[in-house]
């Protein structure tokens, strides 16, 4: 039992030295003024927010806001700054952003009370609720139908929790990303697969065969998409914030949502009254 | 200590025995413990056989051996798991297939993906085992009426088991960290049970943490398990162990 205890000693020593090594205390915009190189963390496969494209590049609504972003940065710091992508997925971003290896999380992170605990996020650029995608002519209509199914979910995601908490007497499936779950339920192994329900259409519309899969129920949830950075680091929240407004002042933003969501795109999802007279309504005056 | 995340960080041990989270932190030990209990049970039954095979004396069978353990072992597990979840299946009959979806597929996926995996490794070390054991041995089996087979079962084998216990511990121990990788494809065991926690509390270094030390001291006690049965087991004078080299 002795040196049991010793290693355990050792264990914890090694992971507090190891940590101490990473970086101490500079503020995000400090850290991005002084590397030249500001991080974002993204998704491989969330079309149509965060993905990689056919051409094999990374694409998507929640990156060009990022790039948005980006601009406001280096007109905050002054000099040029370079834009770099990671994969981030559920279970992943919060660790990213804590030990510093990304600053700013733009994806489909949905932004809740639990989470404000212990990092902060920029004012909602996008909101969805969860729903479902089965294939066409399932039994299941929506949430009540999913006692004893096996409904998949992703990994660390809202939805999960949703499901765990009220939907107890389903049978959850948690698979680590989009695709994964995707590909499950294609081969019959889920009978369900829940998830914010933008990101369904999505997955409908880029699967070979669109018509053969629906998306149903009413949303489950409530799910606003936010950018998720470091806690109390408030200068570097107001340029993001800042960047959001101008763009949701000046336009880009519909623009955006007109390239990715308009009636031309891969996904069209017309934009609510309600959602727009909530995103101008969070842009405070000059 | 953990000053690096001063800034931002507020520590809250508490999460993990808080409600569910205590729950779900059991359920994957228990998940954890019985994939790996499984799944070495497979894969050193895997072993011991091809491991044999390896050293046969005849060649169709080495090469079988032989195949079996390069094409396993040289594949990373995580591409064997995904196969094991996402292939395999696929060429069951439907009813078979059927009856897996609805009797947790993952986990049986998982099983058959480690004890391959794990399997062509054991067989390595066994191989190991026999081939440091004489061949007079053998001769002496054969000479004495038995067959290659009852040479085997009741002379060889037992003496390799004996002398491989160290490297089979590693593997044992390799064998139980991997488990770990089943979450990829949704097995519900320790890690899975870390991250979960992790991503409801947004306490990564505690949760991580508490996985870490729970893998540290399954490990340790499998070590002192396997260093009880290598004394217990060991054959006088065949194997020194226990006193200090003499020079």
């Amino acid at each position: 039992m002795k040196r049991f205890g010793f290693t355990l000693l050792l264990t914890l020593l090694v992971l507090g030295l190891a940590g101490n090594a990473a970086a101490q205390g500079q503020s995000t915009l400090e850290k991005i003024k002084n590397s030249g190189v500001f991080t974002i963390g993204v998704r491989n496969a969330s079309p149509p927010f965060s993905f990689i494209n056919k051409q094999n590049e990374r694409a998507g609504f929640s990156n060009d806001l990022g790039a948005l972003v980006h601009k406001g940065i280096e007109q905050k710091v002054g000099k040029q700054i370079k834009m770099e992508m990671k994969e981030s997925s559920p279970a992943t971003r919060i660790p990213l952003l804590t030990s510093m290896s990304v600053d700013l999380i733009t994806e489909t992170m949905t932004d809740t009370r639990a989470r404000r605990d212990s990092i902060d996020f920029s004012l909602t650029f996008f909101m969805t609720g969860a729903d479902f995608i089965v294939k066409k002519g399932s039994p299941i209509k929506g949430a009540k139908d999913i006692a004893g199914k096996r409904i998949g979910t992703q990994q660390g995601s809202t939805n999960e929790r949703i499901l765990r908490e009220k939907y107890s007497k389903a049978e959850l499936v948690t698979l680590p990303d989009q695709a994964a779950a995707f590909m499950a339920l294609q081969q019959g192994k889920l009978d369900a697969y829940c998830n914010d329900a933008i990101q369904l259409w999505g997955l409908k519309y880029k699967s070979a065969t669109p018509d053969q899969w629906e998306v149903v129920g009413d949303w489950i949830s409530y799910e606003p998409y936010g950018m998720a950075m470091r806690k109390n680091d408030s200068d570097f929240r107001a340029v993001v914030n800042n960047a959001l407004m101008e763009a949701i002042e000046g336009g880009e933003y519909f623009k955006l949502y007109e390239k990715w969501f308009g009636p031309k795109s891969d996904v069209p999802y017309p934009m609510s009254q309600a959602f727009k007279t909530f995103l101008l309504s969070q842009v405070v005056p000059k | 200590m953990f000053g690096f995340l001063g800034m931002t960080y507020e520590f809250k041990w508490s999460v993990l025995w808080a409600q569910p989270h205590l729950t779900w932190l059991i359920d994957g030990v228990l998940t954890s413990l019985r994939l790996a209990s499984i799944s070495w049970c497979l894969a050193v039954l895997l072993g011991i056989i091809f491991g044999a095979m390896r050293t046969a004396p005849f060649r169709p069978i080495r090469a079988i051996a032989t195949f079996y353990v390069e094409f396993f072992r040289n594949v990373p597990l995580l591409v064997w798991l995904f196969f094991w979840y996402f292939g395999a299946p696929e060429v069951f009959p439907e009813v078979v297939r059927q009856w897996f979806i609805r009797h947790g597929i993952e986990f049986w996926s998982a099983v058959a993906a480690i004890s391959v995996y794990h399997g062509s490794r054991f067989a390595e070390v066994i191989r190991a085992g026999i081939q440091a054991i004489p061949k007079t041995q053998l001769e002496a089996g054969l000479s004495s009426g038995l067959s290659v087979f009852e040479t085997y079962r009741l002379i060889i084998i037992p003496i390799a088991l004996r002398l491989i216990v160290p490297p089979a511990t590693n593997e044992s121990l390799n064998l139980l960290k991997n488990t770990s990788l089943a979450m990829t494809i949704g097995v519900a065991e320790l890690t899975f049970a870390a991250r979960q926690i992790e991503t409801y509390t947004a306490k990564a270094v505690e949760a991580l943490t508490s996985a870490a030390l729970i893998y540290l001291a399954l490990c340790l006690s499998i070590s002192s398990v396997m260093n009880w049965i290598e004394a217990k087991f060991a054959i006088p004078g065949l194997i020194a162990r226990g006193t200090r080299a003499e020079h």
